[in-house]
């Protein structure tokens, strides 16, 4: 531009001035807009850019019901009383308003909270329902809000409490199926992003807005059928009751399938009160988070080894005494005087652990447990039976156990010997249950499962989940036949009169030393039974085992848990309306 | 000296003859004018539904339709451009004529206001906080008396100064500084004091300033005047706490950006955030999310910002480009003309707009206290975009006489000792001297 002002002039001064001025502003823009450009948008989109959290309604949880799903678990709109203490002027109306709708659930102290006039937010009162919330609504007070959230309910209340798990005051699913399945039970959460204006009226201006609908979560259904899950819990009880017991697990399975029946663990919790739970040890599904040392009930699986591999039959004998030496340690029987030459059934019914190891014997030389006799004992008590691994059933904190391989230097004839008679390893319930029914099934492996399937999100379809892929002729049908039969006659060498006429039911007992800190203690044993039961021979309908235990106590599995499975078998066949045959 | 004294003499011959002659004016100025109306217009229609929404909202009316500001500005701007031609038509002389009575009709308005305002409290007073600013006209709209003061302080100084001037009194104390002093004291009294509004006041001090430095007042007087306009600032920030507040907002700077309403640093944060979020090249006419309500004032004062997040860092240099653009015409006629008091009006017309820019401008970004002023020809609001045309159409007229190639007068009137030998008064076939 000619503006032809004459150099050093006032005009050309006060030009020079203006210049200048500009020429800072357009400096200062290019750092506001240029170089700090992304702050202010950030601190635009922070104030402009409202997002909306559709929440995903988390899965219901159902248990069988016989042959149709009913929940277990479902969700409740509650809702959390909140104030703002600086707007409220009329707090004895609203002090007096709350305790008299919400009750319990308003909390303590609340003229102290409305009292904090500075703070912008108090909470009055949780978890008020839906019903209460409209009442105070209704009261119209000023200065008091209403924030909804969805917490979980429990029709049938402690049920299967350590199967079910709870949901942490997070939304997160912890312990049993809440946990393990908790991505699929969440679903995924929608949000809507909107540029607003200032009152929050969303402006189809710029391209950040989002409109993303909520998956719900899948609604799962259990294996767990509720009545079997309820007896197991109530017999269980009863047994605890019995023998003084502080602690029990029962398991049922389904031996045909895997699927598990019930899980039953005392003492138990209500998840609905998870909070109000002292020691968290509670919360633990014994069945699948504690590995011990099995004992005697591995017998029939030693035993079922021997016979699938042919080296010892039912009735083949042996020379018993009442201990046996294995390299530098000798091995005792808790039982006496079953000397000179019996069979193994004899050795079964008497669980004698001697002849067990003889077992383990001929799976080596005869005379030895040689490292082929470990090898072939670690294939099918971990390769096959799946003893120390987790078996991938649906359900958090699942421990793996432990089954030491004979290349281990720990792994040696002593380790093998004892674990002939189930000393020496570690695994849980789920795993035992699992390989007994293989055992005694025909052979066939079906991998544990609590789960059944989903239902649409009313419940009211079913849909299977896929059957897990199962691994036959883990053992042959004949030995899967004699081992069936072993056990029946182990059952009724001494509580066949226990046992309803007309049903085939079998069953171990194991009595075993509890290890702490890698000793074993003295005053603490853990007794368990092992057994199936059913209408025929051919076909068990049922398996169920059941562990008791206590501190400082020393439980038998013939006196302490066997009756618990005999409560429940007797139960099981009327619940599963099995008609007596022969 | 005596041979620049010689050739002036020869030269201001020259320039009586072309002075009487009138010529084209300097159409630039309507030029830019026109393009910086046009483009306030243009955001206006963009940003005047949400503006109308925002409202409703907070009234819950539903009063202001969607094309209510835009048609209001298209009133204004009209009426603006009316007032423009007309200034640009009236012979000037008229006004230096009337110059003392419009400077008393802008004085009158001003006490009849405060009168109105702060002592008889009537609704004809528009108020806020006890600051009266405003007549309100009901339909007819509103008119900020300040305006029409500040365009009477300039055609009257324009006079005064002039005189002086040409009788090279510029930096008389008694004759020249000690009267205009006490002008400008009682209309800071009038605006600073009872309107409580400091960026009018220092439009007007920036008026003075632009005569008194085109008068040629002296380096020695400038920096007194200086001192003391400073002096009474300082006391005028002193006795109104929301001042003290705005500094020390301003003085927080970029570090304390705050996003709570009724936080004092609000309002500047969210220019900030407007003309920040726009970014290279904005976000598109229309798409302005901060004029939804987040921006306080964001059809007026802070129209800037909307413009900064409409059109980026691009748009908002051009439009400073105009701007200074627009200023330098304005300097380079008053630099060109030869009369004291076509001079000094120009001057005076650089100043009311260069002031509002700057003021404006540079509170929106965040380099001078916010001083609540419009940004000129862009702003809504009527009495401030009549007015300022109406100064540039007295500009745009007064382009008319000026007088080109190697004249330059100015250096004559800095030094008054160099004209005693011309003999004077210089322009006295004119006859326009004011009597004040």
């Amino acid at each position: 531009m000619q503006l032809d002002l004459k150099k050093g002039s006032r005009s050309y001064q006060l030009a020079i001035l203006i210049v200048i001025i500009m020429a800072v502003f357009v400096v200062r823009l290019f750092y506001l807009q240029v170089i700090k450009h992304g702050y202010y948008v950030g601190l635009a989109n922070n104030e402009q850019l409202k997002q909306l959290v559709i929440p995903a309604k988390r899965g219901e949880i159902y248990a069988m019901d016989g042959t149709s799903p009913v929940p277990v678990v479902l969700n409740e709109t509650v809702y959390t009383v909140f104030a703002d203490p600086k707007v409220i002027t009329t707090s004895k109306e609203i002090i007096d308003t709350i305790q008299r709708v919400a009750g319990g659930n308003a909390r303590p102290n609340l003229e102290g909270l409305l009292a904090k006039k500075e703070s912008r937010y108090q909470i009055l009162a949780t978890k008020v329902t839906r019903k209460q919330a409209e009442l105070m609504k209704n009261a119209n007070l000023k200065g008091i809000g209403f924030q909804e959230e969805s917490q979980r309910v429990y029709p049938e209340g402690q049920l299967a409490a350590q199967t079910l798990g709870f949901v942490n005051s997070e939304g997160k699913g912890q312990y049993g199926i809440e946990e393990a399945l908790n991505d699929r039970l969440t679903g995924q959460d929608g949000l809507l992003q909107s540029v607003t204006d200032v009152s929050n009226v969303p402006l189809t201006i710029g391209n950040n807005n989002i409109n993303k609908p909520a998956k719900n979560g899948d609604n799962v259904v259990m294996t767990v059928d509720r009545n079997i899950q309820a007896y197991s819990e109530k017999a269980l009880a009863a047994g605890l009751a019995r023998t003084k017991a502080t602690n029990g697990s029962v398991m049922v399975m389904d031996p045909q399938s895997g699927k598990v029946l019930a899980m039953a663990n005392l003492p138990t919790y209500s998840p609905a009160e998870f909070n109000k739970v002292q020691d968290a040890a509670a919360f633990n599904n014994s069945t699948i988070t504690a590995p011990y040392e099995p004992g005697s009930d591995v017998k029939t699986l030693t035993m079922a080894v021997g016979l699938d591999k042919g080296v010892v039959g039912p009735n083949s004998t042996y020379n018993n005494t009442d201990s046996i030496k294995v390299e530098d340690r000798t091995i005792s029987n808790a039982t006496k005087g079953q000397t000179g030459n019996i069979t193994f059934q004899h050795a079964l019914n008497y669980s004698l652990n001697t002849g067990f190891v003889t077992v383990a014997e001929r799976l080596g030389d005869g005379s030895n447990i040689t490292l082929q006799a470990r090898n072939t004992m670690y294939d099918y008590f971990h390769n096959k039976f799946g003893l120390g691994e987790k078996t991938g059933i649906e359900l958090a904190n699942e421990a793996k156990g432990t089954v030491i391989s004979p290349t281990d230097e720990d792994g040696g004839a002593v380790r093998y010997s004892n674990m002939a008679f189930g000393q020496g390893l570690d695994v849980t319930m789920v795993q035992v249950c699992t390989a007994f029914s293989t055992i005694i099934n025909g052979g066939t492996q079906y991998k544990p499962t609590v789960l059944a399937g989903t239902t649409n999100d009313d419940g009211s379809v079913f849909t299977p989940a896929p059957a897990k892929p199962a691994q036959s002729g883990v053992i042959s049908p004949d030995a899967s036949n004699t081992i069936r039969i072993m056990v029946h006659d182990a059952r009724s060498a001494f509580y066949a009169s226990s046992d309803r006429k007309g049903y085939y039911i079998g069953g171990k007992t194991g009595t075993s030393q509890t290890l702490e800190n890698g000793k074993y203690v003295d005053d603490q044993t853990v007794g368990t039974y092992l057994g199936y039961g059913g209408d025929s021979q051919a076909t068990p309908k049922y398996v169920i085992m059941v562990q008791v235990s206590g501190k400082h106590m020393n439980l038998a599995g013939n006196t302490d848990a066997m009756p618990i499975f005999t409560d429940i078998s007797n139960w099981m066949i009327d619940y599963m309306k099995l008609q007596p045959k022969g | 000296m005596q041979t620049a004294g010689r050739l002036s003499s020869r030269v201001s011959t020259t320039a009586r003859e072309i002075v009487q002659r009138r010529h084209r004016p300097d159409y630039q100025i309507a030029l830019y004018m026109g393009l910086l109306m046009l483009l306030g217009l243009i955001v206006m229609y963009a940003i005047g539904p949400q503006r109308a929404h925002v409202l409703n909202n907070a009234y819950g009316t539903d009063y202001y339709t969607s094309m209510y500001f835009f048609i209001k500005q298209t009133v204004s701007l009209m009426l603006a451009l009316a007032t423009f031609i007309a200034l640009a038509l009236i012979p000037y002389k008229y006004l230096k004529k009337y110059a003392v009575k419009i400077l008393f009709a802008g004085l009158g308005t001003c006490v009849l206001l405060a009168i109105m305002g702060n002592l008889m409290h009537l609704p004809l007073a528009q108020c806020s906080l006890g600051a009266c600013r405003w007549f309100d006209l009901g339909p007819l709209g509103s008119l900020q008396p300040a305006e029409l003061l500040k365009f009477g302080l300039l055609v009257f100084t324009a006079g005064f100064l002039g005189m002086r001037l040409q009788q090279g009194k510029v930096n008389d104390l008694h004759r020249t500084l000690i009267p205009l002093g006490a002008l400008m004291l009682l209309a800071a009294i009038l605006v600073i004091g009872i309107q409580k509004d400091m960026g009018t006041g220092i439009a007007m001090v920036a008026i003075f300033a632009s005569m008194l430095m085109v008068a040629g007042v002296s380096r020695k007087v400038g920096v007194v005047l200086l001192g003391t306009a400073l002096a009474l600032g300082v006391l005028m920030i002193i006795i109104a706490p929301h001042r003290i507040e705005r500094i020390i907002t301003f003085l927080d700077g970029d570090t304390n950006d705050s996003m709570t309403v009724d936080d004092a640093n609000y309002h500047i944060t969210h220019a900030k955030i407007a003309i920040g979020s726009g970014g290279a090249f904005g976000v598109g006419i229309g798409n302005s999310v901060q004029a939804t309500g987040y921006l306080p004032e964001a059809i007026n004062d802070s129209v800037f910002a909307i413009m900064g997040e409409t059109f980026g860092f691009v748009g908002l240099t051009v439009i400073l480009m105009l701007f200074t653009a627009l200023l330098l015409r304005l300097l380079k006629v008053a630099d060109h003309l030869p009369d004291p008091w076509m001079k000094l009006a120009v001057a005076g017309v650089f100043g009311w707009l260069g002031s509002h820019v700057i003021l404006n401008v540079a509170a929106m970004i965040g380099v001078f206290p916010l001083t609540g002023i419009t940004l000129p020809l862009l702003s809504f609001g009527g009495t401030s975009m009549i007015f300022i045309a109406g100064a540039l159409g007295l500009a745009f007229q007064l382009s008319r006489y000026t007088v080109h190639g190697s004249l330059n007068k100015e250096s004559n009137y800095e030094n008054p000792s160099s004209r005693r030998g011309l003999g004077r008064p210089r322009y006295a076939s004119r006859g326009s001297t004011p009597r004040a």
